[in-house]
Formats: C-alpha cells, structure tokens, sequence
C-alpha cells in the first residue's frame, strides 16, 4: 500500500475519533495541531487505527512514532 | 457473581467470551425510572405500551446499557476496567419479564493503547434485541 493510500484510509479515522470532518494531514502533523487530541482520544486513536488496518502496535512503537509521517511508515512496514 | 474477577491485561486475549442470563422485573424498571426521571409510559404503562403494539412495557435501553456495565465491570476485564466508549444499536423491543441474555467477545487487544474491544449482543428468544461495540482500558 503506497504512503497516499494509507493517507486515504487513515484521514477517516481520524475524523471519525475527533469528530471533525475538515481534519488534513501531513507528515508533519502532531497531537498539538488537533483539537481533541488527548491521552483518551489518543488510545481511540490507536485502537481504531490498528481495527482499520489489522494490525498491531506496540507500547514501543507508539513512543517512537512523533508525528503522523512516522506513523504511516510504521503502518507501512506492517502491511504486507 | 458478588466480587469483581480481576483479570489483568495479559491475560486477556482475542476469542475470550462472557456473558449472563437476566430478565428485567419490575423493580429495575421503577427504580431506573425515578434515578432517571424518564417515566414515559411506554416503559411504564402496561396499557399504553399494549395500545401501541408491544406485547407489554419496554425495557429501558439504558438498562441493557447497565448489563454490559455489569459485565465489564465485574467480568471481562473486571476490576481494572475503565470504559472508555459504547456504541450500541437498539434493534427490537425487549419486554418487561422476558428473559433475555447478553454475550460479549473480544475481538482486539491493542498493547498499545492496553485496551480491548468488546462485541456486545443482546438477545431474546432467538431474536437480537441489541448489539453494540465498548473499548474499554486495562488500568
């Protein structure tokens, strides 16, 4: 799956946990340029994210990923 | 089941199930309708419930709501739950009375985010009277 379909995929999912359809992302963004993005949304984030893609993260993984481009490449790498 | 099972996040895994027979009587429907204050008569009023079609009074869906509080709370996890969200779709009338039962599985354990989702299904007579999704954290 290429960077922009994973874009495609995950730019619902965050609507959908923020419940903010205008929502675009980057590679460059963070926690601090969503409204709502706190420690609960963020573990709603998580689960739904691995639900959409069936995948899992670990505790690890998440603590490296420190913006959304780093994080499609993690979702990348466990795709087959 | 009077205490709180205390399963702790490794020990839970996707496939597990849980779940209990109930009827709603009565008293749980008189007592939630004076800790809510919504006494409308389809819940309360055995004749105009009828008058409307249903075969007696309807169950509070927030009741149903509070057995998938019980079971999360004392069962799958238990103890160091902490709901984080319910979506959950009413798809018949349940019945004062009638004996219904909830089942619950796991159907993903996020390391991650140390939580689960749970697949709820309420039934009755071989018919489902709700179904919905929690995810819930493992403190």
């Amino acid at each position: 799956m290429t960077s922009e379909a994973i874009y495609a995929k995950l730019t619902p999912v965050f609507s959908e946990v923020f419940d903010h359809d205008g929502i675009v992302l980057t590679p460059e963004t963070t926690a601090k340029d969503i409204a709502g993005w706190d420690s609960v949304n963020h573990i709603r984030l998580i689960v739904s994210i691995e639900a959409e893609f069936g995948v899992r993260f670990t505790v690890q993984e998440m603590a490296t990923a420190s913006n959304v481009g780093e994080f499609v490449d993690l979702i990348r790498s466990k795709l087959p | 089941m009077s205490q709180a099972a205390a399963l702790t996040f490794a020990d839970l895994s996707e496939g597990m199930t849980a779940g209990f027979d109930f009827a709603i009587d009565d008293a749980e429907m008189r007592a939630f309708a004076a800790l809510s204050g919504d006494r409308n008569p389809l819940h309360c009023e055995e004749s105009f419930a009828r008058a409307r079609g249903f075969s007696g009074r309807v169950v509070y869906g927030a009741l149903l709501v509070a057995k998938v509080s019980r079971l999360i709370g004392m069962e799958l996890p238990g103890r160091d739950a902490l709901w984080n969200s319910l979506q959950m779709q009413f798809a018949a009338p349940l019945i004062v009375g009638e004996p219904a039962r909830l089942d619950a599985s796991l159907t993903q354990v996020s390391e991650a985010a140390r939580s689960v989702v749970l697949a709820l299904t309420v039934t009755s007579g071989g018919k489902t009277v709700a179904r919905g999704k929690a995810m819930v954290s493992v403190l």
